[in-house]
């Protein structure tokens, strides 16, 4: 699979990243050597093998329904948004 | 030509947990502000993990057996991938491969068994509100526990299918999983339609219509799409496999994303949470759990509540669970006073959310029965139970406050009826009544009403006159 730098960039643009072209162009060639490396485990028969959930053999992991204090409040956690407006989260328009 | 609608329908339920499905965080945002009910976990800031919500798990089986499902002992969960800004993760996690809840049947009141195919857990998506050239996102919804309800093509009709969703609410409501508000979303519904030629042996190309929140929408979204789909059979021109969306206010859906540029969600195990594995004591022991179902109530009251009045309280669940803690012999007139005057009553609604102590509904219908109470004053008195004002004091206090206890007293009744008939307005109609004229007893009783301020029992008062009279 070959990666071209428009489908970086149009990643980038569904993630809502900026990306300088010297970016893009550094994540393209990563991205390319990623895949490539991964590509190897195609060699792998998988027909009959169920896909792996998890490697550490736990089940029924839950915990109790009480509302515990949060380490980062509404305000904290508006201000990584890029902009926000009335305490919402303000996006360009989608659909 | 005639052709024969399919109907499938996906409801999604949010859950009632105190907690999200993976993050203790608030799941009330009712009246809240938003993004104030949000978390890291939430957020999918780097290096969060979920943690399942265990009283999601129970709630999930208490759904399951409200509409007959087999609970699966063994599921897991999925990522569905999308791109959307009402999911900071960029995907979903839901339940793709082995869901917690396998097959079953909801019943119609008509009868007609619609299978349910399975349902599963998942969480539910931020709330986007749209702007002319941005979207605000609210991140209160978040993880909301969802449950996704998939029924089989067993659906042909509109009217089927409002009665399908209606029976789902009820018996969510009873399983007491959700609040049901649908005004607020609570419960929504994805139809799918497409219609066949009588005989055919495959389905016919399906058009979807998503995020519909009443039952009436329901019906009138797939009346609209049998006929604009049989137009366009008849026309010999080809259903696109799409989903459309529906405007209330027009009565109509139209198009508004194609299946065929349909994406690809590269579903892949969720790593962050472990598999689900109940053992058969567990899964038994959170059955046994479920409260009373609308057929239990059917069965139980189908004697004593005629079926039109009973469908109409079944809407209301805590309406059914007074009813079944009062008193045998007084559900009869308290389910009559429950269908025409509580539910007619302007403040209803209000009242709904907080009924009266049985022992108080109780005691009303017991004084009604004795004929202490005239029909119109145990309608009077009963509506005073519901009101917060007049609440806890009980319907004889009640009764005598507003005066409205009737005299049964034969010795008292009878010194009345004595100081009627010593009038003299009242001599000559004395007469005409020894003479044989039967109506004017009616005047008499009228007289004696007055004199007691409308508190004597009509009927004896007329059994008293006709005594005296007669002597």
């Amino acid at each position: 699979m070959d990666i071209k730098c428009e489908d970086v960039n149009h990643l980038a643009d569904l993630s809502d990243f900026s990306l300088s072209k010297k970016q893009a162009d550094a994540l393209k060639d990563d991205l390319q050597s990623i895949i490539k490396y991964i590509s190897q485990l195609d060699e792998m028969d998988t027909k009959n093998v169920e896909p792996t959930y998890q490697v550490f053999e736990m089940e029924n992991v839950w915990r109790d329904d009480e509302i515990l204090p949060q380490q980062a409040d509404r305000e904290d956690l508006l201000a990584l948004a890029k902009k926000t407006e009335n305490h919402q989260i303000k996006v360009p328009k989608v659909l | 030509m005639k052709y024969v609608p399919t109907i499938g329908i996906e409801c999604h339920v949010q859950l009632s947990t105190k907690t999200k499905l993976f993050s203790e965080v608030d799941n009330d945002a009712r009246g809240k502000e938003p993004n104030s009910c949000v978390s890291p976990v939430d957020y999918a800031l780097p290096g969060m993990l979920p943690r399942l919500n265990g009283e999601a798990i129970k709630y999930a089986i208490r759904a399951g057996r409200a509409m007959h499902c087999n609970i699966n002992a063994f599921s897991r969960f999925d990522r569905k991938h999308y791109f959307y800004p009402d999911s900071p993760k960029g995907y979903q996690i839901t339940q793709f491969y082995q869901p917690i809840i396998g097959s079953g049947f909801v019943e119609l009141p008509s009868g007609t068994k619609i299978r349910i195919e399975h349902a599963h857990l998942e969480g539910d998506a931020g709330k986007l509100t749209h702007f002319s050239d941005y979207s605000l996102v609210d991140l209160n919804r978040v993880d909301t526990p969802l449950i996704e309800i998939v029924s089989m093509p067993d659906i042909h009709s509109p009217k089927d299918a409002h009665d399908y969703c209606k029976e789902l609410w009820r018996l969510m409501c009873y399983a007491e999983v959700t609040y049901g508000d649908l005004y607020n979303g609570n419960m929504r519904f994805d139809v799918n339609i497409s219609l066949a030629e009588e005989d055919a042996k495959e389905l016919g190309t399906r058009a979807e219509i998503k995020n519909l929140n009443s039952f009436k929408s329901v019906e009138r979204a797939a009346e609209y799409e049998i006929k604009r789909q049989s137009r366009l059979l008849d026309a010999g021109e080809k259903v696109v496999q799409e989903t459309r969306g529906w405007d209330d206010a027009s009565g109509k859906t139209t198009g508004q994303r194609s299946k065929e540029e349909a994406k690809d969600y590269r579903y892949m195990p969720e790593p962050d949470l472990p598999p689900i594995n109940l053992s058969k004591e567990f899964i038994d022991a959170e059955s046994a759990k479920l409260p009373l179902m609308p057929d239990d109530y059917r069965e139980k009251f189908n004697q004593k509540i005629s079926e039109d009045i009973l469908e109409i309280l079944l809407d209301y669940p805590s309406l059914m669970k007074k009813l079944n803690e009062i008193d045998e012999k007084n559900v009869k007139s308290l389910s009559n006073l429950f269908a025409s005057v509580l539910l007619a009553e302007e403040k209803s609604a209000e009242y709904l959310n907080d009924l009266p102590p049985s022992k108080d509904l109780n005691e009303l219908a017991e004084m009604n029965e004795k004929k202490e109470l005239s029909s119109t004053a145990t309608k009077e008195v009963f509506l005073k139970l519901f009101d917060p004002q007049m609440k806890g004091r009980g319907a004889k206090n009640i009764a005598k406050e507003l005066g409205l206890v009737q005299e049964n007293d034969l010795g008292a009744l009878q010194k009345i009826v004595d100081t009627v008939l010593a009038k003299p307005e009242t001599q000559k109609a004395q007469e005409d009544f020894r003479n044989g004229q039967e109506k004017v007893i009616g005047f008499l009783v009228g007289q004696v009403m007055k004199e007691s301020h409308g508190k004597a029992n009509p009927a004896a008062v007329q059994e008293i006159l006709r005594k005296t009279l007669t002597k």
